[in-house]
């Protein structure tokens, strides 16, 4: 995940806490601790989080030893740089899978002269991308985006019609779009999967979004369950 | 040049403050300190009468240019200061941050891809 900025204009503030555990990655999302824990922050989970702190500066890899969480007496304390501003924006790498590869193009089976519908060769509907974004990389429509009004099976339909495609067409969804809050990461926490159901996963909100291709997409978001405006 | 050395007086405050995480511990040299934090990759902040000190290039650190100034403790001094600049280690800045420069060149690379018919 990279910084890319505060919604009110305001310089980011640098803060260094203590981890309360390993797992720590440069860019992830950290949360407060819970309670009985040894340090100050964690980590988030890839499908849920609370109580957000911020976005990780560092990874405290020294060149030799790492500089990871120990309860080993007399080890290196693991301190880490955080930005904590509550409404940071945070910019994501859109991916497929939990390991985090390329998103998957889909391909028109069957055409459609009223660019109503994208009927592909892979279900929309589970897991559901109701409510979230096509758009195509080839033919007629592309660089051309919908929010998706509802689906059923393959057929992802649109309510603004794109113009008519061919078989053969490319194009991908996304269950994510502006204003929808929740967004599955991948294991290591440092890219969105655009392959699950919409308003599932991690306290994100989505702000904006770049549609690319299948290895340059992004989603950028702000935090959603920061424990900067209220504990949860 | 000749330089004045003065032994710093340190207070009951100031050392404690020191003992905060990630702070400079009583007695110890600025320059060591933020040799040991460059060498952990750490992101530095120092503030404005510090940050000319510090030669990112020779510790393969970037100076953060977007957003020229961040609020944190500077690694130098260890006072709070609102007009710190900031450094990323070099390695690791595309993972957390992104330029002006790269987005343009994605974009530009997105309207080409377009014309050629596929994004």
């Amino acid at each position: 995940m990279q910084y890319a900025g505060c919604l009110c204009g305001a310089a980011p503030v640098i803060k260094r806490y203590k981890a309360s555990a390993t797992g720590m990655v440069a860019g992830a999302i950290v949360c407060a601790q819970a309670n009985g824990s040894s340090g100050q922050m964690i980590v988030t989970a890839a499908t849920a989080t609370a109580n957000q702190l911020g976005s990780l500066l560092d990874t405290g890899v020294g060149p030799n030893a790492p500089i990871t969480y120990s309860t080993t007496q007399g080890a290196d304390e693991a301190v880490y740089g955080v930005i904590v501003n509550p409404d940071q924006m945070l910019r994501v790498l859109m991916v497929t899978g939990a390991t985090g590869t390329a998103l998957t193009a889909d391909t028109i089976v069957t055409a459609t002269a009223s660019g109503l519908t994208t009927i592909g060769g892979t279900s929309v509907a589970s897991p559901d991308m109701d409510q979230g974004i096509v758009w195509y990389l080839s033919g007629a429509n592309v660089g051309r985006s919908r929010t998706i009004g509802s689906t059923s099976s393959v057929t992802a339909t649109v309510i603004v019609p794109f113009a008519a495609n061919a078989i053969g067409d490319t194009f991908v969804y996304a269950g994510l779009n502006i204003g929808l809050q929740g967004m599955t990461l991948t294991t290591s926490v440092q890219n969105v999967r655009s392959d699950i159901a919409i308003a599932t996963g991690v306290n994100a909100t989505t702000i904006d979004l770049e549609l690319n291709g299948i290895s340059d997409s992004y989603v950028t978001a702000t935090l959603g369950d920061c424990v900067w405006c209220q504990t949860t | 040049m000749a330089e004045l050395l003065i032994k710093k007086q340190w207070t009951r405050a100031e050392q404690l403050q020191a003992l905060e995480a990630g702070g400079k511990k009583k007695g110890r040299a600025a320059g060591g300190w933020m040799a040991d934090i460059a060498a952990q990759k750490k992101v530095i902040t120092l503030c404005q009468g510090c940050t000319h000190k510090f030669n990112p290039k020779r510790v393969g650190y970037r100076k953060e240019k977007e957003f020229p100034v961040c609020q944190a403790k500077c690694d130098g001094c260890s006072t709070w200061d609102p007009f710190c600049s900031w450094y990323i280690y070099e390695e690791l800045y595309t993972t957390v941050r992104s330029t002006a420069e790269e987005r343009r060149a994605l974009a530009a690379s997105r309207a080409k891809r377009i014309a050629h018919g596929f994004l």
